[in-house]
């Protein structure tokens, strides 16, 4: 609605038409269902039998000290999720130095993908709560078993992703380059790299969602720090706030990735797609919480 | 100007259940400034014959020579579809398929791009510009390497019949200025009939069924009575195999 | 002239007729596979043997026997029923809610703007937050890990259940309108057989998150289940206990999803070309 249309609704309307017209608009539903949470849950609280259910400025407070440095944890909030990010960083750099080669190996030899396939798809279905466990029982309390956790659930959907990838090089393109007789290393830099690119973002959203919350996991029961190590402290300390307040945390975070990291890059390295969505194209591959079926059509050799 | 010899050509596809000859003893020879067009209905083994002229395919039995004086021909290929790398620049994409770099290759791909009037895209992605543009990129692509031979899968047929007339009106103004071998892949007749010098007939089952010179004076209006009687009489003459072949 | 890149399969020159072709490569297919299996097990056999302990890396007799314990004792019942129930119980419940909220928000704007940002919020809070919180409210017990299944798979439901009714065409609501159809008549023939693969979806993706919160939720708070056990052998420090659990998991999982869901989605979606063949 322009500006001099919605002028002249509300010139000719009575007042009661005019707060019903706005309280039509799909941002007033939102502005309302995020008021009226916020109050709900403030209101509700006191009146249940239990004083463990935190209320919301209950927890903006705990945010807000935790923000400040100032907590009961042996670590700040800082402290921990970087922490958390350097062991978030190495796993992941190690599930893609694994998991590259044997994804470009899968995707070009057929007996390879034979070979693997079935250990692929019991990688992508395993709940990574039992790589937490399995690494704590392997490594005991310290950096290596969440860095561990944290390769080993990301690194199938590394596997399979790039192997989807490699099957879908453009054979129209690759004849052309052939026919042409571009050279062998032209090809791989210009054709087959670029074409691979919306499934290395795929392996890494996929993998990056799964290897989190291994990670968490890991530092639950297998650490004495990090991000996940201390909502298990806030547990132990019977302090819901500290639980909703760090998952609140979490959430930010999530939201400065997917929309700020990703968005950035996968807005430059698309660059050249012609609509205004530049977003990594998906490619549907395994999805994030992987449900088993999904995982093998992915992993079906679909173009042979 | 090459010289292209295929002898006994065959090619056979194996599928899962039976084996499929998609073309069965060609023999013809192109050599000069000529515009030889292969023409066929679809499914005759028009594009298989070009695959292995370009060496994508390999042939089941007989042999191919493609030739420049007495070393191997320069081939450009023009597709149906434009097959540009959505990821680089026009200019870049031209780039690619050079075998050398250098300021005189920049220069000689931009003199094509201008060739087909598109010098002010040379900085947009493919993605930017219509079918038809995309299609003329694809051309420039295959002058740009300076080729001794050009081969064009139904280079137009993608495209709107407006669009299709002026980019070949461009394309004879090319091979002129040139003086290139072209061999061109159709199953459009008209289309034959206004640009070549020659036409090859291909039957279903990859047959070679005629092999005639066009002598009309360039030229050709399309709706000149002399190029409406050669497509007639091209027309008939697929006509009379059908009635044959059932 | 070809770049040799060997990114598709050779060409196919003078080769048997077609079916000995896929016979053979069946059979090549299946000797690849089973030199997977065999590669892998003895790897991790030799592994046991000479490389660590057998308290890190237990040998896969010495797991298959537990496994075989965990059977013929009864006690894969016990645990396994206990899981299922949580899971059947929540599933459940957070299909109801979740289809009800799926086809408000697909069919209304408002409600979809009312609503979205927290579906969105419980789909990108980590499971473990859930479980823990219900752990604090409920305490031990079986009611914690319901709750915590309800909350989780009820957004996944939600969202596919809108993408679903989203996806519904208009020209078909449009055609059948223009005939003169009544509401129910479209619902029935129109939107559910669109909706079909989109509950499928989501009963697929709901269900295994199910498994997963079920069994991190009993972790923490189960006094019986799957993921009780699992905590108990990991406390107890017996790796060929843990494995056991987990491989038992798997191959139930594995058979609930693959088997069951799997064959009434097929019956369901037979007027699909796909699936037919």
């Amino acid at each position: 609605m322009s500006a001099v249309a919605a002028l002249r609704t509300f010139a000719v309307s009575p007042p009661a038409r005019r707060v019903h017209s706005l309280l039509r608009h799909t941002r007033s539903a939102r502005i309302l269902s995020w008021v009226g949470f916020v109050a709900a849950w403030q209101l509700v609280v006191p009146l249940l039998p239990t004083d463990l259910v935190p209320t919301p400025s209950e927890v903006a407070v705990f945010m807000w000290n935790e923000l400040r440095m100032d907590t009961v944890a042996p670590h700040t909030v800082y402290e921990s999720f970087s922490l958390s990010f350097q062991r978030l960083a190495v796993g992941l750099f190690l599930a893609f130095a694994i998991g590259v080669p044997l994804g470009l190996l899968m995707g070009m030899r057929r007996w390879a993908d034979w070979f693997l396939h079935d250990f692929v798809v019991v990688g992508l279905a395993m709940p990574s709560l039992v790589w937490a466990l399995v690494a704590g029982m392997w490594f005991g309390f310290g950096d290596l078993a969440p860095v561990v956790t944290v390769t080993l659930a990301a690194v199938t959907f590394v596997v399979i992703n790039v192997a989807e990838g490699v099957r879908n090089v453009p054979k129209e393109l690759l004849d052309m380059g052939g026919a042409y007789g571009v050279g062998r290393y032209a090809t791989i830099r210009h054709v087959i790299f670029p074409s691979l690119m919306p499934f290395f973002f795929a392996a890494l959203r996929y993998g990056l969602a799964n290897a989190w919350k291994g990670l968490v996991l890991a530092e639950v029961w297998a650490s004495t720090e990090g991000a996940g190590w201390v909502i298990k402290f806030w547990y132990d300390a019977h302090r819901s706030q500290g639980i909703v307040g760090y998952a609140l945390f979490f959430i930010i975070v999530a939201i400065f990735i997917e929309r700020i990291v990703f968005g950035r890059l996968s807005g430059w390295v698309f660059r050249w797609r012609p609509s205004d969505d530049r977003r990594a194209p998906e490619p549907e591959p395994a999805d994030r919480d992987e449900p088993i079926p999904a995982a093998v059509s992915a992993a079906t050799p679909g173009r042979r | 100007m090459a010289t292209i010899k295929v002898q006994d050509l065959r090619k056979e596809f194996v599928t899962d259940t039976s084996t499929v000859v998609a073309i069965e003893n060609v023999s013809f020879e192109v050599g000069g400034h000529e515009f030889v067009s292969v023409v066929g209905p679809s499914g005759c083994g028009k594009s298989t014959l070009l695959n292995i002229l370009s060496g994508i395919e390999s042939a089941t039995r007989g042999t191919v020579d493609i030739t420049e004086g007495d070393r191997k021909a320069k081939l450009g290929y023009v597709f149906q579809s434009a097959r540009l790398l959505p990821w680089r620049s026009v200019i870049d994409n031209l780039l690619f398929v050079q075998s050398s770099r250098g300021p005189q290759v920049r220069a000689r791909c931009e003199r094509y791009l201008d060739m087909v009037q598109l010098s002010h895209t040379a900085k947009q992605y493919p993605g930017q510009l219509s079918g038809g543009m995309q299609q003329r990129v694809g051309i420039a692509r295959a002058f740009s390497i300076e080729p001794d031979l050009l081969l064009m899968d139904e280079p137009f047929s993608h495209l709107d019949a407006i669009t299709a007339r002026s980019l070949r009106r461009e394309l004879h103004v090319m091979w002129q200025e040139t003086g290139k071998t072209v061999l061109f892949v159709t199953h459009d007749v008209s289309e034959a009939v206004e640009l070549s010098t020659r036409i090859i007939m291909l039957a279903k089952g990859g047959r070679l069924v005629a092999d005639l010179p066009v002598e009309l004076p360039f030229p050709r209006d399309p709706a000149s009575d002399a190029v409406a009687l050669a497509r007639a009489d091209l027309l008939r003459r697929f006509e009379s195999l059908d009635l044959l072949a059932t | 002239m070809q770049t040799k890149l060997r990114l598709r399969p050779p060409p196919v020159s003078a080769a048997p007729g077609g079916d000995e072709r896929r016979r053979v490569e069946r059979r090549r297919r299946w000797l690849w596979r089973i030199a997977g299996y065999v590669f892998f097990i003895s790897l991790w056999q030799f592994t046991s043997s000479f490389l660590v302990a057998d308290f890190i890396v237990p040998p896969p007799a010495v797991i298959l026997a537990e496994m075989w314990d965990i059977i013929a004792s009864g006690q894969v019942w016990v645990h396994f029923g206990a899981t299922l129930r949580t899971i059947a119980i929540g599933f459940a419940v957070a299909f109801a809610l979740g289809s009800a909220t799926g086809l408000l928000m697909g069919r209304s704007r408002w409600w979809e703007a009312f609503l979205s940002d927290w579906v969105m919020a419980t789909l990108t809070t980590p499971g473990l937050i859930f479980a823990l919180v219900t752990a604090m409210i409920f305490g031990l017990g079986p009611t914690g890990p319901i709750v915590a299944v309800i909350v989780t798979s009820f957004s996944y439901i939600a969202v596919n259940v809108v993408e679903g009714v989203k996806a519904v065409p208009r020209d078909l609501t449009d055609m059948a309108r223009s005939f003169g159809r009544s509401q129910p008549q479209i619902l029935r023939h129109v939107y559910l057989p669109f909706l079909a693969p989109y509950f499928f979806t989501a009963t697929r993706y709901g269900f295994s998150i199910a498994w997963k919160i079920a069994t991190l939720a009993e972790v923490i708070v189960g006094t019986a289940g799957i993921g009780f056990m699992m905590r108990q052998k990991f406390q107890e420090f017996s790796m060929q206990g843990f494995l056991a659990w987990v491989l038992l998991f798997f191959a139930f999982a594995l058979f609930l999803e693959r088997v069951v869901l799997q064959r009434q989605m097929k019956h369901v979606l037979r007027w699909r070309p796909e699936v037919a063949r």
